[in-house]
Protein backbone atom coordinates (compact mmCIF):
# COMPACT_ATOMS: atom_id res chain seq x y z
CA UNK A 1 0.00 0.00 0.00
CA UNK A 2 2.76 2.52 0.66
CA UNK A 3 4.16 1.79 -2.38
CA UNK A 4 1.16 2.66 -4.23
CA UNK A 5 1.00 5.91 -2.53
CA UNK A 6 4.54 6.15 -3.54
CA UNK A 7 3.76 6.19 -6.91
CA UNK A 8 0.83 8.62 -6.97
CA UNK A 9 3.07 10.85 -5.40
CA UNK A 10 6.19 10.17 -8.17
CA UNK A 11 3.32 10.92 -10.63
CA UNK A 12 2.55 14.30 -9.70
CA UNK A 13 5.71 15.18 -9.04
CA UNK A 14 7.01 14.32 -12.41
CA UNK A 15 3.72 16.15 -14.09
CA UNK A 16 4.87 19.24 -11.83
CA UNK A 17 8.73 19.46 -12.13
CA UNK A 18 7.82 18.15 -16.07
CA UNK A 19 5.38 21.20 -16.33
CA UNK A 20 6.35 21.53 -20.26
CA UNK A 21 6.17 18.66 -21.15
CA UNK A 22 3.04 17.46 -19.65
CA UNK A 23 1.44 20.91 -21.06
CA UNK A 24 2.42 20.13 -23.96
CA UNK A 25 1.62 16.41 -24.13
CA UNK A 26 -2.46 17.35 -23.18
CA UNK A 27 -1.93 20.16 -25.73
CA UNK A 28 -1.47 17.47 -28.40
CA UNK A 29 -4.14 14.97 -27.19
CA UNK A 30 -6.67 18.35 -26.59
CA UNK A 31 -6.03 19.41 -30.54
CA UNK A 32 -6.86 15.89 -31.37
CA UNK A 33 -9.75 15.65 -29.23
CA UNK A 34 -11.15 18.76 -30.89
CA UNK A 35 -10.39 17.47 -34.22
CA UNK A 36 -12.44 14.53 -33.96
CA UNK A 37 -15.26 16.46 -31.81
CA UNK A 38 -15.19 18.73 -35.05
CA UNK A 39 -15.26 15.89 -37.35
CA UNK A 40 -18.37 14.15 -34.89
CA UNK A 41 -20.47 17.33 -35.20
CA UNK A 42 -20.02 17.25 -39.01
CA UNK A 43 -21.24 13.80 -39.40
CA UNK A 44 -24.58 14.66 -36.62
CA UNK A 45 -25.02 17.65 -38.76
CA UNK A 46 -24.89 15.85 -42.02
CA UNK A 47 -27.15 13.34 -40.65
CA UNK A 48 -29.73 15.29 -39.30
CA UNK A 49 -29.67 16.79 -43.07
CA UNK A 50 -30.29 13.43 -44.38
CA UNK A 51 -33.21 12.70 -41.98
CA UNK A 52 -34.32 15.89 -42.43
CA UNK A 53 -34.34 15.27 -46.74
CA UNK A 54 -35.65 11.68 -45.76
CA UNK A 55 -38.94 13.16 -43.84
CA UNK A 56 -39.78 15.44 -46.17
CA UNK A 57 -40.45 11.78 -48.81
CA UNK A 58 -43.39 9.86 -48.37
CA UNK A 59 -45.93 8.05 -50.78
CA UNK A 60 -50.03 8.85 -50.75
CA UNK A 61 -52.45 6.03 -51.81
CA UNK A 62 -55.38 7.89 -53.42
CA UNK A 63 -58.12 5.34 -52.42
CA UNK A 64 -61.46 4.99 -54.63
CA UNK A 65 -64.49 7.60 -53.25
CA UNK A 66 -66.61 4.62 -52.76
CA UNK A 67 -64.26 2.21 -50.44
CA UNK A 68 -66.08 1.10 -47.65
CA UNK A 69 -64.08 1.71 -44.44
CA UNK A 70 -63.79 -1.80 -43.29
CA UNK A 71 -61.74 -2.04 -46.67
CA UNK A 72 -59.87 1.30 -45.41
CA UNK A 73 -58.99 -0.63 -42.48
CA UNK A 74 -57.62 -3.74 -44.02
CA UNK A 75 -55.34 -1.76 -46.66
CA UNK A 76 -54.11 0.59 -43.26
CA UNK A 77 -53.45 -3.26 -41.11
CA UNK A 78 -51.56 -4.48 -43.87
CA UNK A 79 -48.99 -1.75 -44.46
CA UNK A 80 -48.50 -1.86 -40.53
CA UNK A 81 -46.99 -5.37 -40.74
CA UNK A 82 -44.41 -4.42 -43.35
CA UNK A 83 -41.28 -2.95 -40.37
CA UNK A 84 -39.91 -0.58 -43.06
CA UNK A 85 -42.89 1.52 -42.25
CA UNK A 86 -42.41 4.28 -39.71
CA UNK A 87 -45.40 5.99 -40.00
CA UNK A 88 -48.95 5.96 -41.41
CA UNK A 89 -51.55 8.51 -41.51
CA UNK A 90 -55.25 8.22 -42.47
CA UNK A 91 -57.31 11.35 -44.52
CA UNK A 92 -60.82 10.59 -43.85
CA UNK A 93 -62.87 11.82 -47.31
CA UNK A 94 -63.77 15.31 -45.57
CA UNK A 95 -60.37 15.80 -44.87
CA UNK A 96 -58.86 14.98 -48.23
CA UNK A 97 -61.89 17.86 -49.61
CA UNK A 98 -60.93 19.90 -46.69
CA UNK A 99 -57.01 20.38 -47.71
CA UNK A 100 -58.07 20.51 -51.40
CA UNK A 101 -60.36 23.48 -50.85
CA UNK A 102 -57.33 24.94 -48.37
CA UNK A 103 -54.47 24.05 -50.93
CA UNK A 104 -56.83 26.37 -53.92
CA UNK A 105 -58.27 28.55 -52.18
CA UNK A 106 -57.53 31.25 -54.80
CA UNK A 107 -58.54 30.00 -57.42
CA UNK A 108 -62.01 30.20 -57.96
CA UNK A 109 -62.10 28.36 -60.99
CA UNK A 110 -60.94 24.99 -59.32
CA UNK A 111 -63.23 25.51 -56.18
CA UNK A 112 -66.16 26.39 -58.79
CA UNK A 113 -65.67 22.78 -61.10
CA UNK A 114 -65.62 21.16 -57.54
CA UNK A 115 -68.66 22.88 -56.73
CA UNK A 116 -70.40 21.87 -60.00
CA UNK A 117 -69.41 18.13 -59.25
CA UNK A 118 -71.68 18.21 -56.17
CA UNK A 119 -70.84 16.25 -53.14
CA UNK A 120 -67.08 15.19 -52.46
CA UNK A 121 -65.43 13.43 -54.91
CA UNK A 122 -62.37 12.43 -52.97
CA UNK A 123 -61.77 8.57 -51.57
CA UNK A 124 -59.54 8.25 -48.67
CA UNK A 125 -55.90 9.05 -48.51
CA UNK A 126 -53.27 6.72 -46.79
CA UNK A 127 -49.28 8.50 -46.18
CA UNK A 128 -47.23 6.65 -45.54
CA UNK A 129 -43.70 7.30 -44.71
CA UNK A 130 -40.56 4.43 -44.06
CA UNK A 131 -36.89 4.42 -42.76
CA UNK A 132 -35.50 4.77 -45.85
CA UNK A 133 -36.68 5.79 -49.59
CA UNK A 134 -35.67 2.37 -51.19
CA UNK A 135 -38.01 0.64 -48.79
CA UNK A 136 -41.02 2.93 -51.14
CA UNK A 137 -40.71 0.67 -54.35
CA UNK A 138 -41.09 -2.57 -51.81
CA UNK A 139 -43.84 -0.90 -50.47
CA UNK A 140 -45.49 0.09 -53.57
CA UNK A 141 -45.07 -3.77 -54.99
CA UNK A 142 -46.99 -5.53 -51.97
CA UNK A 143 -49.81 -3.67 -52.45
CA UNK A 144 -49.82 -3.80 -56.02
CA UNK A 145 -51.91 -6.83 -56.15
CA UNK A 146 -55.33 -7.66 -58.17
CA UNK A 147 -57.49 -7.68 -54.63
CA UNK A 148 -56.46 -3.79 -54.04
CA UNK A 149 -56.59 -2.37 -57.42
CA UNK A 150 -59.98 -1.60 -57.39
CA UNK A 151 -60.03 0.36 -54.46
CA UNK A 152 -56.47 2.35 -54.57
CA UNK A 153 -57.07 4.60 -57.14
CA UNK A 154 -53.39 6.37 -57.82
CA UNK A 155 -50.36 6.34 -56.09
CA UNK A 156 -48.08 9.60 -55.30
CA UNK A 157 -44.78 7.43 -56.23
CA UNK A 158 -45.47 7.59 -60.01
CA UNK A 159 -42.85 9.62 -61.60
CA UNK A 160 -40.71 10.55 -58.35
CA UNK A 161 -39.23 7.30 -58.45
CA UNK A 162 -36.01 8.86 -60.06
CA UNK A 163 -35.95 11.63 -57.44
CA UNK A 164 -36.24 9.04 -54.62
CA UNK A 165 -33.83 7.05 -56.43
CA UNK A 166 -31.50 9.91 -56.83
CA UNK A 167 -31.60 11.42 -52.89
CA UNK A 168 -31.27 7.21 -51.78
CA UNK A 169 -27.84 7.49 -53.42
CA UNK A 170 -27.17 10.65 -52.29
CA UNK A 171 -27.41 10.16 -48.81
CA UNK A 172 -25.81 6.55 -49.09
CA UNK A 173 -22.73 8.19 -50.42
CA UNK A 174 -22.77 10.88 -47.76
CA UNK A 175 -22.73 8.40 -45.17
CA UNK A 176 -19.84 6.20 -46.35
CA UNK A 177 -17.87 9.28 -47.15
CA UNK A 178 -18.35 10.53 -43.57
CA UNK A 179 -17.73 6.74 -42.22
CA UNK A 180 -14.31 6.64 -44.16
CA UNK A 181 -13.75 10.51 -42.81
CA UNK A 182 -14.48 9.03 -39.06
CA UNK A 183 -11.91 6.15 -39.96
CA UNK A 184 -9.21 8.51 -41.31
CA UNK A 185 -9.08 10.85 -38.72
CA UNK A 186 -9.37 7.84 -35.76
CA UNK A 187 -5.83 6.78 -37.67
CA UNK A 188 -4.65 10.36 -37.86
CA UNK A 189 -5.58 10.28 -34.15
CA UNK A 190 -3.89 7.19 -33.18
CA UNK A 191 -0.57 7.80 -34.73
CA UNK A 192 -0.27 11.59 -33.40
CA UNK A 193 -1.24 10.20 -29.68
CA UNK A 194 0.98 7.00 -29.93
CA UNK A 195 3.82 9.25 -30.64
CA UNK A 196 3.65 11.93 -28.48
CA UNK A 197 3.27 9.68 -25.49
CA UNK A 198 6.59 8.16 -27.25
CA UNK A 199 8.71 11.22 -27.25
CA UNK A 200 7.54 12.02 -23.82
CA UNK A 201 8.84 8.70 -22.73
CA UNK A 202 11.82 8.81 -25.06
CA UNK A 203 12.59 11.96 -22.79
CA UNK A 204 12.93 10.37 -19.51
CA UNK A 205 14.48 7.55 -21.31
CA UNK A 206 17.49 8.00 -18.81
CA UNK A 207 15.42 8.31 -15.92
CA UNK A 208 13.63 5.24 -16.66
CA UNK A 209 17.06 3.00 -16.84
CA UNK A 210 18.43 4.76 -13.24
CA UNK A 211 14.98 3.89 -11.09
CA UNK A 212 15.83 0.38 -13.06
CA UNK A 213 20.08 0.46 -12.11
CA UNK A 214 18.96 1.20 -8.13
CA UNK A 215 16.68 -1.69 -7.71
CA UNK A 216 12.83 0.20 -9.08
CA UNK A 217 10.34 -2.82 -10.33
CA UNK A 218 8.33 -2.69 -13.09
CA UNK A 219 5.76 -1.10 -11.28
CA UNK A 220 7.37 1.49 -9.81
CA UNK A 221 8.68 2.79 -13.19
CA UNK A 222 5.58 2.05 -14.87
CA UNK A 223 3.11 3.09 -12.06
CA UNK A 224 3.58 6.60 -12.33
CA UNK A 225 3.73 6.83 -15.79
CA UNK A 226 0.26 4.99 -16.33
CA UNK A 227 -1.23 7.56 -13.79
CA UNK A 228 0.41 10.41 -15.83
CA UNK A 229 -1.54 8.87 -18.80
CA UNK A 230 -4.56 9.02 -16.55
CA UNK A 231 -4.37 12.48 -15.49
CA UNK A 232 -3.43 13.65 -19.21
CA UNK A 233 -6.07 11.95 -20.65
CA UNK A 234 -8.84 13.71 -17.42
CA UNK A 235 -7.08 17.09 -18.56
CA UNK A 236 -7.39 16.93 -22.22
CA UNK A 237 -11.05 15.90 -22.10
CA UNK A 238 -12.36 18.42 -19.56
CA UNK A 239 -10.42 20.92 -21.53
CA UNK A 240 -12.11 19.63 -24.64
CA UNK A 241 -15.84 19.29 -23.00
CA UNK A 242 -15.28 23.04 -22.26
CA UNK A 243 -13.91 24.36 -25.29
CA UNK A 244 -17.06 22.70 -27.33
CA UNK A 245 -19.27 24.06 -24.72
CA UNK A 246 -17.99 27.10 -26.05
CA UNK A 247 -17.94 26.26 -29.09
CA UNK A 248 -21.69 24.67 -29.82
CA UNK A 249 -22.87 27.90 -28.34
CA UNK A 250 -21.57 29.90 -30.66
CA UNK A 251 -22.25 27.90 -33.65
CA UNK A 252 -25.77 27.07 -32.75
CA UNK A 253 -26.40 30.58 -34.00
CA UNK A 254 -25.61 29.53 -37.64
CA UNK A 255 -26.99 25.80 -37.27
CA UNK A 256 -30.54 27.30 -36.44
CA UNK A 257 -30.09 29.16 -40.00
CA UNK A 258 -29.27 25.66 -41.77
CA UNK A 259 -31.90 23.48 -39.69
CA UNK A 260 -35.65 24.92 -39.06
CA UNK A 261 -36.26 22.35 -36.86
CA UNK A 262 -34.74 23.59 -33.91
CA UNK A 263 -31.50 20.73 -33.95
CA UNK A 264 -28.76 22.38 -31.74
CA UNK A 265 -25.28 21.59 -31.44
CA UNK A 266 -25.56 22.57 -27.50
CA UNK A 267 -28.50 20.38 -27.43
CA UNK A 268 -27.26 17.16 -28.81
CA UNK A 269 -23.77 17.40 -26.84
CA UNK A 270 -25.75 17.94 -23.54
CA UNK A 271 -28.12 15.26 -23.97
CA UNK A 272 -24.84 12.82 -25.33
CA UNK A 273 -21.95 14.01 -23.08
CA UNK A 274 -21.94 11.19 -21.21
CA UNK A 275 -21.50 9.17 -23.95
CA UNK A 276 -19.44 11.24 -26.60
CA UNK A 277 -16.64 12.27 -23.77
CA UNK A 278 -16.45 8.82 -22.03
CA UNK A 279 -15.97 7.33 -25.11
CA UNK A 280 -13.31 9.67 -25.98
CA UNK A 281 -12.02 9.44 -22.55
CA UNK A 282 -11.82 5.87 -22.25
CA UNK A 283 -9.95 5.48 -26.37
CA UNK A 284 -7.53 8.34 -25.34
CA UNK A 285 -6.58 6.34 -21.97
CA UNK A 286 -6.90 2.92 -23.83
CA UNK A 287 -4.15 4.82 -26.44
CA UNK A 288 -2.01 6.55 -23.83
CA UNK A 289 -1.67 3.73 -21.33
CA UNK A 290 -0.56 1.37 -24.65
CA UNK A 291 1.71 3.91 -26.28
CA UNK A 292 3.37 4.50 -22.79
CA UNK A 293 3.82 0.33 -22.35
CA UNK A 294 5.22 -0.07 -25.73
CA UNK A 295 7.58 2.98 -25.16
CA UNK A 296 8.95 1.66 -21.90
CA UNK A 297 9.42 -1.81 -22.61
CA UNK A 298 12.37 -0.95 -24.27
CA UNK A 299 13.61 1.13 -21.44
CA UNK A 300 12.77 -1.51 -18.89
CA UNK A 301 14.74 -3.94 -20.25
CA UNK A 302 17.83 -2.18 -18.83
CA UNK B 1 31.09 -12.62 -0.95
CA UNK B 2 31.04 -12.64 -4.94
CA UNK B 3 32.16 -15.47 -6.76
CA UNK B 4 32.66 -15.73 -10.65
CA UNK B 5 33.14 -19.23 -11.65
CA UNK B 6 34.47 -19.80 -15.36
CA UNK B 7 32.96 -17.05 -16.88
CA UNK B 8 32.87 -15.90 -20.23
CA UNK B 9 31.12 -13.07 -22.32
CA UNK B 10 30.58 -13.27 -26.00
CA UNK B 11 29.05 -10.27 -28.22
CA UNK B 12 30.04 -12.44 -31.22
CA UNK B 13 32.25 -15.67 -31.07
CA UNK B 14 35.26 -14.33 -32.40
CA UNK B 15 35.66 -11.13 -30.14
CA UNK B 16 35.20 -12.27 -26.60
CA UNK B 17 34.75 -9.08 -23.86
CA UNK B 18 35.80 -11.91 -21.18
CA UNK B 19 37.11 -15.09 -21.25
CA UNK B 20 37.40 -17.62 -18.54
CA UNK B 21 37.31 -15.33 -15.40
CA UNK B 22 37.79 -17.08 -11.88
CA UNK B 23 37.48 -14.48 -9.48
CA UNK B 24 36.67 -14.88 -5.62
CA UNK B 25 36.17 -11.80 -3.54
CA UNK B 26 35.60 -12.44 -0.06
CA UNK B 27 33.47 -10.35 2.64
CA UNK B 28 35.28 -6.80 3.84
CA UNK B 29 37.69 -6.80 1.03
CA UNK B 30 38.68 -3.54 -0.96
CA UNK B 31 39.47 -4.50 -4.43
CA UNK B 32 40.21 -2.34 -7.54
CA UNK B 33 40.03 -4.09 -10.89
CA UNK B 34 41.71 -2.10 -13.22
CA UNK B 35 42.94 -2.58 -17.05
CA UNK B 36 43.04 -0.17 -19.87
CA UNK B 37 39.64 0.54 -21.89
CA UNK B 38 38.40 -2.22 -23.68
CA UNK B 39 40.03 -4.63 -21.05
CA UNK B 40 36.14 -5.57 -20.06
CA UNK B 41 35.96 -3.81 -16.33
CA UNK B 42 33.12 -2.58 -17.93
CA UNK B 43 31.57 -5.50 -18.61
CA UNK B 44 32.37 -7.62 -15.32
CA UNK B 45 30.58 -4.62 -13.39
CA UNK B 46 27.46 -5.15 -16.02
CA UNK B 47 27.63 -8.84 -15.39
CA UNK B 48 27.71 -8.64 -11.18
CA UNK B 49 24.36 -5.96 -11.52
CA UNK B 50 22.40 -8.58 -13.71
CA UNK B 51 22.45 -5.36 -16.87
CA UNK B 52 24.10 -8.91 -19.10
CA UNK B 53 23.53 -12.19 -18.72
CA UNK B 54 27.20 -14.61 -19.22
CA UNK B 55 27.57 -16.39 -22.19
CA UNK B 56 29.62 -18.87 -19.93
CA UNK B 57 30.52 -19.78 -16.56
CA UNK B 58 28.86 -19.19 -13.23
CA UNK B 59 28.28 -15.48 -10.83
CA UNK B 60 27.06 -16.07 -7.35
CA UNK B 61 26.78 -12.71 -4.67
CA UNK B 62 26.86 -14.17 -1.30
CA UNK B 63 24.59 -17.80 -1.30
CA UNK B 64 22.43 -16.24 -4.88
CA UNK B 65 23.63 -18.01 -7.97
CA UNK B 66 22.68 -14.82 -10.65
CA UNK B 67 24.22 -16.73 -13.33
CA UNK B 68 20.25 -16.82 -15.08
CA UNK B 69 18.43 -14.43 -13.10
CA UNK B 70 15.13 -13.79 -14.30
CA UNK B 71 14.38 -9.93 -15.06
CA UNK B 72 11.77 -9.67 -12.10
CA UNK B 73 13.85 -10.79 -10.01
CA UNK B 74 16.90 -7.91 -11.04
CA UNK B 75 15.55 -5.07 -8.73
CA UNK B 76 15.99 -7.54 -5.52
CA UNK B 77 19.29 -7.81 -6.43
CA UNK B 78 20.25 -4.51 -6.90
CA UNK B 79 18.43 -3.81 -3.72
CA UNK B 80 21.35 -6.17 -2.38
CA UNK B 81 24.47 -4.23 -3.89
CA UNK B 82 25.29 0.12 -3.94
CA UNK B 83 26.66 0.64 -7.61
CA UNK B 84 27.98 4.00 -8.18
CA UNK B 85 28.54 5.27 -11.62
CA UNK B 86 31.23 7.44 -13.26
CA UNK B 87 28.12 9.78 -14.62
CA UNK B 88 26.61 9.27 -11.63
CA UNK B 89 23.51 8.49 -13.15
CA UNK B 90 21.27 10.87 -10.63
CA UNK B 91 17.41 11.63 -11.26
CA UNK B 92 17.83 15.15 -12.11
CA UNK B 93 14.33 16.06 -11.12
CA UNK B 94 14.74 15.12 -7.58
CA UNK B 95 16.33 16.33 -4.89
CA UNK B 96 19.50 15.43 -3.13
CA UNK B 97 17.32 13.83 -0.60
CA UNK B 98 14.52 12.49 -3.12
CA UNK B 99 17.44 10.76 -4.71
CA UNK B 100 19.02 9.20 -1.91
CA UNK B 101 15.30 8.21 -0.51
CA UNK B 102 14.45 7.12 -3.88
CA UNK B 103 16.52 3.86 -3.39
CA UNK B 104 14.67 3.17 0.11
CA UNK B 105 11.30 4.24 -1.60
CA UNK B 106 11.57 1.25 -4.12
CA UNK B 107 13.15 -1.42 -1.58
CA UNK B 108 9.24 -0.68 0.60
CA UNK B 109 11.06 0.99 3.67
CA UNK B 110 8.69 3.19 5.53
CA UNK B 111 8.50 6.78 5.47
CA UNK B 112 9.45 7.10 9.39
CA UNK B 113 12.71 5.17 8.36
CA UNK B 114 13.44 6.80 5.15
CA UNK B 115 13.36 10.32 6.68
CA UNK B 116 15.06 9.45 9.22
CA UNK B 117 17.89 7.56 7.85
CA UNK B 118 18.36 9.57 4.80
CA UNK B 119 19.72 12.77 6.46
CA UNK B 120 22.22 10.76 8.33
CA UNK B 121 23.16 9.33 5.43
CA UNK B 122 23.44 12.85 3.54
CA UNK B 123 25.71 14.28 6.83
CA UNK B 124 27.93 10.81 6.27
CA UNK B 125 28.72 12.16 2.75
CA UNK B 126 29.08 16.09 4.06
CA UNK B 127 25.94 17.13 1.96
CA UNK B 128 23.67 17.54 4.80
CA UNK B 129 22.88 21.10 4.09
CA UNK B 130 22.20 20.59 0.74
CA UNK B 131 19.61 18.26 0.76
CA UNK B 132 16.97 20.15 -1.07
CA UNK B 133 19.04 20.87 -4.03
CA UNK B 134 18.52 19.73 -7.67
CA UNK B 135 21.37 17.48 -9.34
CA UNK B 136 21.95 20.12 -11.55
CA UNK B 137 23.23 22.75 -8.44
CA UNK B 138 25.82 20.65 -7.74
CA UNK B 139 29.27 20.52 -8.34
CA UNK B 140 30.98 16.80 -9.76
CA UNK B 141 32.29 15.85 -6.57
CA UNK B 142 29.30 16.12 -4.78
CA UNK B 143 27.29 14.82 -7.20
CA UNK B 144 29.30 11.57 -6.53
CA UNK B 145 28.86 12.14 -3.24
CA UNK B 146 25.36 12.30 -3.41
CA UNK B 147 25.75 9.20 -5.26
CA UNK B 148 27.67 7.35 -2.61
CA UNK B 149 24.55 8.29 -0.07
CA UNK B 150 22.38 7.01 -2.27
CA UNK B 151 24.07 3.35 -2.53
CA UNK B 152 25.23 3.23 0.89
CA UNK B 153 21.62 4.10 2.42
CA UNK B 154 20.25 0.84 2.00
CA UNK B 155 23.07 -0.89 3.83
CA UNK B 156 24.65 -3.20 0.87
CA UNK B 157 26.91 -5.91 2.08
CA UNK B 158 28.82 -4.67 -1.32
CA UNK B 159 29.40 -1.38 -3.22
CA UNK B 160 30.26 -1.81 -6.77
CA UNK B 161 31.96 1.79 -8.12
CA UNK B 162 32.47 1.78 -11.74
CA UNK B 163 35.17 4.14 -12.57
CA UNK B 164 33.56 6.84 -9.81
CA UNK B 165 36.70 9.27 -9.83
CA UNK B 166 36.52 9.60 -13.74
CA UNK B 167 34.71 12.65 -13.95
CA UNK B 168 36.31 14.44 -10.82
CA UNK B 169 39.34 16.40 -10.28
CA UNK B 170 42.30 15.20 -7.90
CA UNK B 171 40.70 16.64 -4.55
CA UNK B 172 37.34 15.20 -5.26
CA UNK B 173 38.99 11.89 -6.13
CA UNK B 174 40.72 11.85 -3.03
CA UNK B 175 37.73 12.76 -0.87
CA UNK B 176 35.64 10.04 -2.75
CA UNK B 177 38.83 7.58 -2.18
CA UNK B 178 38.29 8.47 1.16
CA UNK B 179 34.55 7.84 1.86
CA UNK B 180 34.46 4.63 -0.20
CA UNK B 181 37.87 3.53 2.43
CA UNK B 182 35.57 4.19 5.53
CA UNK B 183 32.80 2.45 4.21
CA UNK B 184 34.94 -0.90 3.99
CA UNK B 185 36.29 -0.22 7.38
CA UNK B 186 32.86 -1.11 8.96
CA UNK B 187 32.67 -4.05 6.91
CA UNK B 188 31.07 -3.19 3.50
CA UNK B 189 32.73 -4.76 0.54
CA UNK B 190 34.19 -2.55 -1.99
CA UNK B 191 34.49 -3.84 -6.05
CA UNK B 192 36.09 -0.14 -7.65
CA UNK B 193 36.35 -0.25 -11.68
CA UNK B 194 39.04 2.01 -12.33
CA UNK B 195 41.94 2.88 -14.97
CA UNK B 196 43.31 5.78 -12.38
CA UNK B 197 47.05 4.73 -11.38
CA UNK B 198 47.50 6.84 -8.77
CA UNK B 199 44.51 5.82 -6.67
CA UNK B 200 45.13 2.53 -7.27
CA UNK B 201 48.72 2.66 -6.09
CA UNK B 202 47.69 4.49 -3.36
CA UNK B 203 45.22 2.25 -1.72
CA UNK B 204 47.75 -0.60 -1.14
CA UNK B 205 44.94 -3.20 -1.43
CA UNK B 206 43.86 -6.12 -3.16
CA UNK B 207 44.57 -5.29 -7.07
CA UNK B 208 42.58 -7.31 -10.08
CA UNK B 209 44.52 -6.58 -13.52
CA UNK B 210 42.10 -6.92 -16.43
CA UNK B 211 44.04 -7.05 -20.00
CA UNK B 212 41.91 -8.56 -23.02
CA UNK B 213 39.10 -10.16 -20.99
CA UNK B 214 41.37 -11.84 -19.21
CA UNK B 215 42.60 -11.60 -15.63
CA UNK B 216 46.44 -11.42 -16.04
CA UNK B 217 47.36 -10.39 -12.70
CA UNK B 218 45.73 -10.53 -9.28
CA UNK B 219 47.92 -9.18 -6.04
CA UNK B 220 46.71 -8.78 -2.54
CA UNK B 221 48.35 -5.64 -2.33
CA UNK B 222 49.45 -4.58 -5.73
CA UNK B 223 49.74 -1.96 -7.50
CA UNK B 224 49.04 -0.46 -11.05
CA UNK B 225 50.93 -2.54 -13.36
CA UNK B 226 49.87 -1.31 -17.25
Amino acid sequence: MPSFFRVIRFAFQDIVRNLGLSAMTVFILLLMLLSINMLWSMDVMTKEAVRLVKEQINISFYLAPAIADKSVLEIKSYLATFPEITQIDLLTREQVLQSFKTRHQFSAEVLGALSELGGNPFGPTLVVRTKEPGDYRKIIQAVSVPEYDPLIEGKSFEGHEEALDRIQTITNRIERVGLGLSLLFALISFMIIFNTIRVAIFTQRAEISIKRLVGANNWFIRGPYLLESFVFTIASVGLAMLVMYFATRYLDRYVSVVFPNGFSLTNYYSSHMLYLFGIQAIAVLLLTVFSSSLAMRRQLKV
Amino acid sequence: MIKLHGVSKFYSVAAPVLRDINLTIKPGEFVSVVGQSGAGKTTLVKLLIAEERPTKGQIAIGDWDITGIQSSIVPYLRRQIGVIFQDFKLLPQKTVAENVAFALEVAGERSGRINQVVPQVLNIVGLGNKMNRYPNQLSGGEQQRVVIARSLVHRPKVIIADEPTGNLDSINTGEIIEILKKINEFGTTILLVTHNREVVNQLRRRVVTLANGEIINDDAEGKYVL
